[in-house]
This record gives structure tokens, sequence and C-alpha cells, in this order.
């Protein structure tokens, strides 16, 4: 594994790092438990809805540190509009890449941001709390990354159906049985999707 | 940055000597010969190898027979534990869940063969449990597997109890170790310890790699696992590299030269290490037995609320090298599973650092690399959620 000059740059010397007295919105996406966390801040002009400022904390390895210091470097001066594009294929463009099984983490910060922005819009009533569905259950597979090319499993095609009724989630993924990154794919799934109280149940379906 | 200037994770693979070196040069050149017989080349061979399965199993108290050269520790585990079970056929067998990939592994391959298994529990500081041993004995038990010192947390296992508790069966239950990082840094004497089988490794004392040796007691019947050609031995059918087995036996001599002076040093570093762990850094966690109940060349610790794998990086561009459990540290993204075993959580297993010693660490290695971590966890810390939301609930 080899890590760019860029993401160790970053990782080193991370940009906007440090907790924020007093910010706008914020958002902690990520657990300990997971292996990592990123909390971000956030200072919005009410006017011009621009970010002003925007600071994050990490807790997380190398690549997780270096993709949240650039984030905030791509969000910072932005308005909310164009900082709701920045995705985490964005992230690891501006590092120059990541191993594989390192994309992931760029997930989480990107993730991150959007929560907070999110937030944002929330408390200013600039948008209503959406509700849970089918299309939230695609939108949180679209950042669960296969860990062994590092993209995301709806891009790869392995999601052949999601399905959601009375609480209970059905995906049926296209994952052979000696795949060896299986089990950490599912794990993230629940992951993900475990942190909406709209969710009972999650059965995950394998060939 | 200076790579491996200072290099902790000797339980990975360790310097070789220069001694060992020059040990292996004549083998590499005018004395290229392999073991034969009737000629003088074949009979010089000959003579060489007696002599390095001699350096080795007196180092073991074991007899010279007893000693069989092998590509290294991962190869004499497999002749021993497939070897054993070729010859047993099937029955049950038992080891525990923080032992060596190399014999977990074999465990699996056991269980598609048939046996059946019982995978031992550790206790919090990796100790297997003797009265969940006796328990676990069943008279079709035929054999019983364990990694002599814990190669995570540098544990020992209690293996004359275990020896006392096998023997005490109404049946013979064979006994197979792993000594990779038992050899060299604990007294170990075939003559008292009940061991049937036992791997050995040089790159782990100061030897080269690709070289290691299987124990095994006289009158132990192994299936044949490797076919072919026997050339020195008949366990590891083929060539060996008999520069190889005359570094082995060089390094060999070296640790066991003043052996008990030499642990002593060993654990007096690792103390040290700790302590000065301990003065210049909060909330940070011995994992694994204190004391004498660990070997003298292991320091595994959590450090709290920070990741593992970015500790390993930024004392790597210092030109430190140690190892961490975390799980962005490993390619299957797992946390260590030695460490949640024996009852740490995921921030636990994330944030532990192992540091391994040898004879060729000095005070000055260890304090810098000290100074240099104190550094980086503050800075680490200042920037991890967990350390501020800590910082909050003080104020």
């Amino acid at each position: 594994m080899q890590y760019s000059q860029k993401v160790l740059d970053h990782f080193m010397h991370p940009h906007n790092v440090g907790k924020m007295e007093n910010p706008d919105a914020t958002a902690t996406e990520g657990s300990p438990s997971c292996g990592d966390q990123v909390t971000v801040f956030l200072k919005v002009n009410e006017e011009s809805k621009v970010i002003e400022d925007i600071s994050f904390l990490s807790y997380g390895c190398a690549s997780n540190i270096a993709t949240a210091s650039i984030i905030t470097d791509l969000a910072k001066g932005k308005s909310l509009e164009e900082a709701k594009a920045i995705t985490w294929r964005d992230a690891m463009d501006a590092l120059d890449g990541l191993p594989p099984v390192k994309v992931h983490c760029s997930v989480l910060a990107a993730d991150t941001l959007q929560t907070a922005i999110s937030n944002y819009e929330i408390a200013h009533g600039l948008k209503e709390v959406p509700n849970f569905s089918k299309e939230t259950i695609i939108e949180e597979l679209k950042k669960i990354i296969y860990p062994k090319v590092g993209e995301d499993i709806v891009s790869l095609k392995m999601v052949k159906y999601v399905g959601f009724s009375d609480g209970e989630v059905l995906i049926d993924l296209n994952m052979l049985s000696f795949d060896s990154w299986r089990d950490n794919v599912a794990e993230e799934i629940h992951e993900h999707l475990e942190k909406y109280p709209e969710v009972k149940k999650i059965q995950i379906n394998f060939p | 940055m200076n790579p491996g200037k200072i290099y902790l994770d000797n339980c990975v693979t360790s310097a070789m000597a220069p001694e060992a070196l020059e040990a292996m040069l004549p083998y590499f050149s005018d004395r290229f010969w392999y073991p034969g017989s009737f000629v003088s080349t074949g009979e010089s061979a000959n003579e060489a190898l007696a002599s390095f399965q001699k350096v080795v199993a007196d180092s073991l108290s074991a007899d010279a027979a007893e000693i069989h050269f092998t590509s290294g520790g991962t190869m004499a585990n497999n002749i021993a534990i497939k070897g054993l079970a070729a010859a047993l056929k099937g029955g049950h067998v038992i080891c525990s869940v923080v032992d060596y990939p190399d014999l977990l592994t074999n465990a699996a391959y056991l269980e598609k063969q048939g046996f059946e298994l019982t995978y031992l529990s550790a206790d919090s500081e990796a100790r297997i449990d003797l009265a969940e041993l006796k328990a676990a004995i069943r008279p079709d038990t035929v054999l019983f597997m364990t990694t002599i010192v814990n190669h995570v947390v540098g544990t020992i296992q209690p293996i004359r109890e275990i020896s006392e508790i096998l023997s005490g069966a109404d049946h013979k239950i064979y006994f197979h170790a792993d000594a990779g990082q038992a050899y060299g840094k604990m007294p170990l004497s075939m003559k008292d310890l009940g061991i049937d089988t036992m791997s050995i490794s040089a790159h782990k004392i100061h030897g080269p790699q690709g070289i290691g040796a299987l124990y095994v007691r006289k009158g132990t019947k192994l299936g044949q696992v490797i076919h072919g050609v026997k050339r020195v031995d008949n366990l590891q059918t083929g060539g060996l590299s008999m520069a190889l087995i005359a570094g082995f036996a060089k390094a060999v001599e070296l640790t066991f030269r003043d052996f008990d002076k030499n642990l002593a040093q060993l654990r007096e570093l690792s103390d040290y290490l700790y302590a000065r762990l301990k003065e210049k850094i909060s909330d940070i966690e011995l994992n694994g037995a204190p004391g004498m109940g660990r070997a003298p060349h292991n320091v595994n610790i959590s450090i709290d609320y920070i990741e593992g794998e970015a500790i390993t990086m930024m004392l790597d561009m210092h030109g430190i090298t140690v190892a961490t459990g975390s799980a962005c540290a490993s390619q299957g993204l797992k946390a260590n599973y030695v460490l949640m075993a024996i009852g740490k959580n995921h921030v636990q297993s994330h944030g532990s650092m192992k540091f391994t010693l040898s004879r060729y660490t000095t005070k000055e290695d260890l304090d810098f690399t000290v100074d240099t971590l104190a550094r980086i966890t503050e800075e680490l810390r200042s920037r991890s959620p967990l350390y501020n939301a800590l910082k909050n609930q003080e104020k």
C-alpha cells in the first residue's frame, strides 16, 4: 500500500483542523468502533449562503485525516449549492488517488460535509427533514466501497435488489461466498443503515 | 526520512547478525556442496550439517537427530501438524483462539479433513485457561497445539502445566508448539517440557530469512507431507540452502552465548520502554500479561482516543518502525483478533501499538521513540473528536 505525496502532505500538515467555537452547523459521522469518525464544523454567511469557514476533527487513519483536510479545502469559500456537489470522488482526485482499500475513508469525510450542510439547511428552514425511503437506502449503498477495487457497490452493479417495507430492508448482493470482503461489505451496510430509526431489520441475501 | 533507522518490529523479522552473514559466505562459494555420501565433497557437507544440527539441538537440550531444518517456521508448523494428522488419521484437536495464524489456518484445514476442533478461550492477558483445557480433553483427543509466546501481546503460555495435564490423560495426546516468538527469548528445554514437535525460525533471532527448524521428539511418527528427493532431510525433502543453515547456526550460537545476561538486558530495556511511555503519555494501558508473564522483547500498549495506523505512519516519517493492531492498517480491515479475543474493544485495538525489541536495541533508540511518540500523540489527540469531547466534559 502506497499513499500519494499529497495524502502524506495533508496527513502531516492538515488544513482547517480543530474545533470551531460557535459554528452555524456541525455533523459527526462514523463511530470509534468502526475505526473512524469525522466531525465537520461550518460557518455560513446568512445572506450569501457561502461557507466562510470550515474545520474538522478526525479520529482515524492517515487517509481519513487527509481526506477530511482536502474536503475542507474544496468546500471553503463555496456556496452551499456548490458545496453540495462535492463528492468523495472529488476528494480522491484532489489527493491524486487512494489505495483501493482506503477509498472508504474519503466517503466518510465527504458524507460528513454533506450532513453538516443538510443540518444547516434544516435548521434554517431551507429544507424539510427528508423522508426515509428506498432512495435513501440506495444513496447510502452508494457510499459503500468494495475495498478490493475502491469503487462503490452500486456503480459496480453488485446490488441486485433493494426493498423496504414495515421497517425491513431487503438487499440482494451479488457477492460470491468465497469473496473475502463479503463480511466487511455486509458490516458496512449495517453500519450505514442502522443509524436510521426507520430501519428495524436488515436482511442481506447473497447468491 | 530514514526507513528503519530505529527498528522495533523484531517479532516480524530481525536484522541479521554480521557474524551470521560471515558464516554463510563460504557456503555460497567454495563449499557449495550438498550432503551426500562416499565422496569428499558430500562428506564435508554431512559433517557441516551435523555440526549445525548439534548447535541448534544444544540450544534446546535436544539430540541433534531431533532437529530437522525447514524453509522457515511456517513450513515447520505444516510438516508437524499435517504430518501428525496424517499419522493419526482422525480425532479431536485442541488449540486456542489466540494462536498464531500458522496454527489457526492448519486447524481450519484439519476441520475440513474431518478432525473435530476445540478452540480454547483466553483470559484478559491472553493466557489459556488450564481448567478449560482439562475439560476439553476427550477420549479421542489426539493433538494439542499452542503458541508458546503470543505473537501479538507477548504473553507466555503455562507450558509445564499444560504438559502435565496432557501427560495426565489416560491416552497419548501429542503436543505441538509454535516457538517462533519464544525461541531465543526464554529457556526452552526439550528434556522436560513434554513437547513432541516444535517450530523455530532463524530470522527472528538475527539469522537469515528462509530457514527454520522443526524439533521432533525421538519416536514421534509423522506422516510425510512433502514428497521428493531426500537431500538434507526426509521430512522436508528437496534441497535446502547450506548457507542459510550455517547462518542460522551462527545466529543460535550468538543468541545463546551469555543467554541469561541477554535476556536480562532485553527485559530491562522493555521495562524501561514501558516506564518511559507511562511517564510521557497519559491514558495508555498495557495489553497482555505484565512483568515476567510476558516475553522480554514485547511491549504492547493501547493509546486512547487516537488510531494506530496514523501513529505508525507518523513514527515511520521519523524513521521509527513499529506495528499496530488497527483495522485500518490490516489488509482485511479487521481489528486484531487476539486483542478482540482478550476482551479489548475496537477502540483499544485500533489504538494499539506493538514494540518488539532486540539485542541491538539501545536505550537511546527507546528515548527517541518515546519522545517522538509523545509529540505525535499530542498532535493526533488535538485532531481527534473523541479527545476533544473528553476535554469538553472536563471543562
